[in-house]
């Protein structure tokens, strides 16, 4: 393996732990992995060494989802839409997990806000990235992030306490 | 300002992200300090910040093996825009540039392609049939219907010189960014064809020259087509406006 196909898989982890946090799903979350893994290698060419392959990795991750969301959203319509009234909410643990309480209300509570904030939250929360490269990842203007950012944690927020978690 | 409402959720964000100046970061801490309501804000994004890594572990999971798997085959196919951009980086070089200088209209990276076209690349965005014609449909659709103004779409996409060939066909220089790719483009009996194709913004590269950012490969044929000027932005809106007729 060259040395972008290594990075690719030490990266792995972190671009399944990205996929969960904005999936509602594990397997949709393990689908847009795979997924992200196969464009990756197709559009390899597109990255230039040097620069973050996390952030780019997450761009590629980010536009499958949102292209997804989109089809998702359209067959919806035509074939159930009775569903439409079904909350859509994250499954509740998984295999091999050991979650605390307050953690898995965190994880439920981040899969049921608006997409755009979720993808703020988990890209700076969760993936520890900056605003900046954030902002780029999402493909919007720093001063937007900013702002999917503060609604989404003041959402997280006030749904834990509800909740009675201390954040 | 002085009291809990002189800070807002924002900066309290910032201040937990990290991405305040230490100055800034240093007044909040001291206000905080002697303001249990704001220590409490602060502590409580802190927490959640904690909790949200906590709730998405970035743990090792059984099916990383069979990714690691596809990720290494990869590797046996020769990833194909590099072969090619190898090969375009080589065939722009300084030593062949004056031969390119005569030749640069022609349709000369087709060889080049060719072994690249018969690969799955069914999503892999830009293509080139074996005639030379655009088959990437976001790439035609900016073709078509972009304007210089626009910038670059969603994926680096973007089109900046206008112009007519001797022959009257309309011709764009156009980037691919996600492919690392810039080229000329002249329309033909309603298709785009390829003129020119060059990598650009290649570390190390010879072909780029400081703050341009057609690579001078796709700017020489442009010089070998051109008829006359290039359009302005009112002229290009209107080509495309009235169809490229």
């Amino acid at each position: 393996m060259d040395g972008f196909q290594t990075e690719l898989v030490a990266l792995l982890p972190r671009l399944r732990r990205f996929a969960r946090a904005v999936c509602r799903s594990d397997a949709d979350a393990q689908d847009l992995v795979q997924a992200t893994v196969e464009r990756a290698l197709a559009k390899r060419g597109g990255y230039r060494l040097g620069t973050r392959l996390d952030s780019w990795a997450f761009t590629i991750m980010r536009r499958i989802h949102i292209d997804q969301g989109r089809s998702k959203t359209r067959w919806g319509r035509v074939v159930a839409p009775e569903d439409a009234a079904t909350p859509n909410i994250a499954d509740g643990s998984q295999a091999g997990e050991d979650l605390r309480a307050d953690a898995l209300a965190v994880r439920d509570a981040l899969r049921r806000l608006p997409e755009d904030q979720r993808l703020a939250v988990a890209l700076v929360l969760v993936e520890g990235l900056s605003y900046a490269e954030a902002a780029k990842v999402l493909d919007v203007p720093p001063g937007t992030l900013t702002s999917r950012l503060v609604r989404g944690r003041q959402s997280l927020i006030q749904s834990l306490t509800e909740q009675g978690v201390s954040a | 300002m002085t009291g809990p409402e002189a800070f807002d959720d924002e900066i309290l964000m910032r201040r937990i992200d990290g991405e305040l100046t230490p100055e800034a970061a240093s007044a909040i801490d001291a206000a905080a300090a002697g303001d249990p309501t704001l220590a409490r804000r602060l502590e409580q994004m802190r927490g959640l910040r904690a909790l949200a890594r906590e709730a998405f572990p970035a743990a090792p999971d059984a099916r990383d093996a069979d990714l690691a798997r596809l990720i290494a085959a990869g590797a046996s196919r020769t990833a194909p825009w590099e072969a090619l951009a190898a090969g375009l980086r080589e065939a722009f070089s300084p030593r062949y540039a004056p031969v390119w200088a005569g030749a640069a209209a022609a349709c000369f990276v087709l060889g080049l392609t060719v072994g690249w076209l018969g690969q799955d690349r069914a999503s892999a965005g830009f293509t080139v049939a074996s005639d030379g014609t655009i088959a990437d449909a976001d790439l035609v659709r900016v073709l078509e219907r972009g304007l210089s103004a626009d910038g670059a779409d969603g994926e680096g996409r973007a089109v900046s010189l206008t112009f007519r060939d001797g022959s009257g066909r309309w011709c764009r220089t156009f980037r691919a960014g996600e492919d690392g790719v810039s080229g000329l483009a002249c329309r033909h009996d309603g298709e785009w064809r390829i003129q020119a194709l060059a990598p650009f913004d290649t570390s190390g590269s010879e072909v780029r020259t400081a703050g341009a950012d057609t690579p001078p490969a796709v700017l020489a044929a442009v010089d070998a087509l051109i008829a006359g000027d290039t359009l302005d932005a009112a002229a290009e809106t209107q080509a495309r406006d009235t169809g490229w007729r």
